[in-house]
């Protein structure tokens, strides 16, 4: 297991963030955090990454006590904030070259740690130029290349792909594929765009107010409320399997009877979207 | 790692030429026009004389001894009317400084112990140094008419009645070698300084920057400690500062000379120069480490440092010279590091002083830093960890 939390809580001037919160987080997959904005989500990355001190609760890291273990903790995991946490003013090479030197990444196998990064974000062909100058979607690799440096067993990203175009998010979120399946990373991926969620990663788990309200595989989450839509001429007929497949064995008798057409069925969540907004009950957030 | 944290300050730096521009030519500027400004203060005479208007309802033959007199001075330009005397406005409408309405007998009014008016008008701004400047001519010349007539009476023979002022004459004494307090000595060593808590601006916003950006946080979330992350910061903007001292030094010793002012003397112990520029620099640099972590904002830290600075200078003696402040305000500058910078400055540029007589300066420098620096470690460390 990478990560095992047990009853985990925090709470800030009375108000609390995360509330008995438990998780279990398996070694190499990518595990998706799902949350609307104050759910808790970036409290919870900051508590495992020692930039905010939890209240109570336990937690391991491959096996490690959090407590008695930060170093080498902290030396397996890189965290990817979503702000570019870099240096504008400096080259790419720059700024992975000072993360490298605070990674204590020694001289002589400084430079194959940064062409690493550098190869695996695509970065080879800005490597010299000021990050102020990169586009939004380079500005987001690079931020990534930063956390690839010390070649981690467990990497966070905080929405990674946060205000970037359509095709910079594709090559992103392959570039986040391709880190998992080559070098075997845990990634925690936090994100409020479901579609990416819904293509990148095995697990989820969706936080809302304090609580981890769900935590499935995605099949599973999608599939749960064992929704069956079917689409007919003009004509849209849902029916809830849950309780059994009366009911639906009636409607295709009704619609073999009045001799419809049908065009399309579906089964469970059109989407995570779906599933998403129907369990956190679609209300407004701060 | 300290090497790379280091790289990349200086990059950081040298990329912000406008932040670094303005920590050297804010404080040039400042040199040369307070030194320009300040010139006369220290000097026996000043470039433009005072106008001064004299007046009385007839030209009598005391009115042109007193006339004759009064324009053997560095300070005043005399001249006579015979008209206007009530109207006070010629100040203006005719730009004169002084206005003075003097009875043409005075003399014997005086002698038959009869009490004289002698009318003093001015312009509204004039400092009441200068008026009692030109009172002190007038008593001075009115007493020496006086005496003159006297032994003139008594048939002593006086030839001119000598003038006492002219033999007294006044020399600031260094503690080493003599030479002359000039406002190139006074200004270089305050604005200086000045310039030096104004590192402020630029050390404040790059750490707003990697505070606001996550760039802190994220270093945080790297096993590293952040005691070379602080020190990381203090050399390159160390090493601005002696650019700094170095830059002002030559602009006193080079360019006042050509501007008109007088030159920079450095009398005193290159090396205490050196040490106390090193302390005032350290003790700038933790003050603006305290600002830029209790700051959030950019804005924030400009404000809250660019009052604070402004506020220690004028404390501090570096706005309005310490000795024209009353004996409350004085007393009150003692609080301000600005004004420990500036006293032990003055005491090794313009009185040649020894380590000795500026230890309590370097002393309270050093404490002053030190718990800055404590300080601005304990907020890093305690911010966002809660």
């Amino acid at each position: 297991m990478a990560i095992k939390i047990k009853a985990l809580n925090k709470s800030y001037d009375n108000s609390k963030v995360l509330e008995n919160l438990n998780l279990e987080i398996k070694e190499g997959e990518i595990f998706g955090l799902l949350g609307p904005n104050g759910a808790g989500k970036t409290t919870l990355i900051s508590i495992l990454n020692y930039l905010e001190k939890k209240d109570s609760g336990q937690i391991k890291i491959f096996g490690k006590t959090y407590e008695k273990n930060k170093n080498y903790i902290q030396s397996i995991s890189s965290y990817v904030p979503q702000s570019y946490a870099f240096y504008p003013d400096l080259t790419a090479y720059e700024n992975l070259e000072f993360f490298a030197a605070l990674y204590k990444i020694k001289s002589s196998s400084m430079k194959d740690a940064i062409n690493s990064s550098i190869e695996m974000t695509a970065l080879e062909k800005y490597r010299n130029k000021q990050a102020k100058t990169f586009s939004g979607g380079l500005k987001r690799r690079l931020n990534i290349a930063i956390g690839l440096l010390n070649n981690p067993k467990i990497l966070y990203l905080d929405e990674p792909t946060v205000g970037i175009d359509p095709q910079s998010r594709k090559y992103i979120l392959d570039i986040i594929k391709n880190i998992n399946k080559d070098k075997k990373t845990t990634i925690i991926y936090t994100s409020h765009y479901m579609d990416e969620i819904e293509y990148l990663c095995d697990e989820i788990a969706i936080l809302d107010k304090a609580y981890i309200i769900k935590k499935d595989s995605k099949e599973n989450l999608i599939n749960e409320n064992a929704l069956v839509t079917i689409y007919c001429e003009n004509e849209e007929i849902k029916i809830n399997t849950q309780n059994g497949y009366e009911e639906l064995l009636n409607t295709f008798e009704k619609i073999k009877q009045e001799n419809k057409k049908i065009k399309k069925i579906n089964y469970g969540n059109k989407s995570l979207e779906e599933m998403f907004l129907k369990i956190t009950k679609q209300d407004l957030r701060d | 790692m300290f090497k790379y944290i280091l790289k990349k300050e200086f990059l950081l730096i040298f990329r912000n030429l406008h932040a670094l521009l303005v920590l050297f030519v804010m404080p040039s500027v400042f040199i040369i026009i307070m030194s320009l400004a300040l010139k006369n203060t220290y000097s026996n005479s000043i470039d433009v004389k005072f106008e001064v208007l004299l007046t009385s309802e007839n030209k009598s033959k005391d009115i042109e001894d007193l006339l004759k007199k009064l324009q053997n001075n560095n300070f005043f330009n005399i001249s006579y009317s015979q008209k206007s005397s009530d109207d006070k406005t010629i100040l203006y409408s005719k730009n004169y400084d002084f206005l003075i309405k003097i009875p043409a007998s005075y003399l014997k009014d005086i002698q038959n112990n009869k009490d004289i008016n002698v009318d003093v008008f001015s312009t509204a701004d004039m400092s009441i140094q200068n008026i009692n400047l030109l009172k002190s001519q007038i008593s001075s010349n009115i007493s020496k008419q006086l005496i003159k007539n006297l032994l003139i009476q008594l048939d002593v023979n006086t030839q001119e009645t000598k003038d006492f002022n002219k033999s007294i004459k006044h020399h600031y004494v260094s503690k080493e070698n003599s030479f002359n307090i000039t406002s190139v000595q006074q200004s270089v060593p305050a604005w200086l300084i000045f310039s030096m808590f104004f590192i402020l601006i630029p050390i404040s916003n790059t750490f707003i920057n990697e505070k606001n950006f996550g760039t802190l946080n994220r270093i945080k979330s790297i096993n590293v400690s952040m005691l070379p992350i602080l020190f990381g910061k203090i050399v390159p903007y160390y090493v601005i500062n002696l650019f700094q001292v170095l830059f002002m030094i030559l602009i006193g010793i080079y360019l006042m000379p050509i501007l008109g002012a007088d030159s920079l003397q450095i009398k005193g112990n290159i090396f205490l120069i050196f040490l106390l520029s090193s302390l005032v620099s350290l003790s700038a640099i933790s003050f603006a480490l305290v600002i830029a972590n209790i700051a959030n904002k950019s804005e924030d830290a400009t404000t809250i440092g660019g009052i604070s600075n402004i506020i220690l200078a004028a404390l501090g003696g570096i706005m309005v010279p310490k000795f024209i402040m009353p004996q409350s305000m004085q007393e009150l500058s003692e609080l301000s590091p600005m004004s420990w910078a500036l006293d032990s400055f003055l005491e090794v540029f313009v009185k040649g002083g020894t380590f000795v007589d500026i230890k309590e300066y370097i002393l309270k420098l050093t404490l002053f830093a030190i718990i800055c620096f404590i300080i601005s470690y304990i907020l890093l460390i305690k911010k966002g960890s809660k």
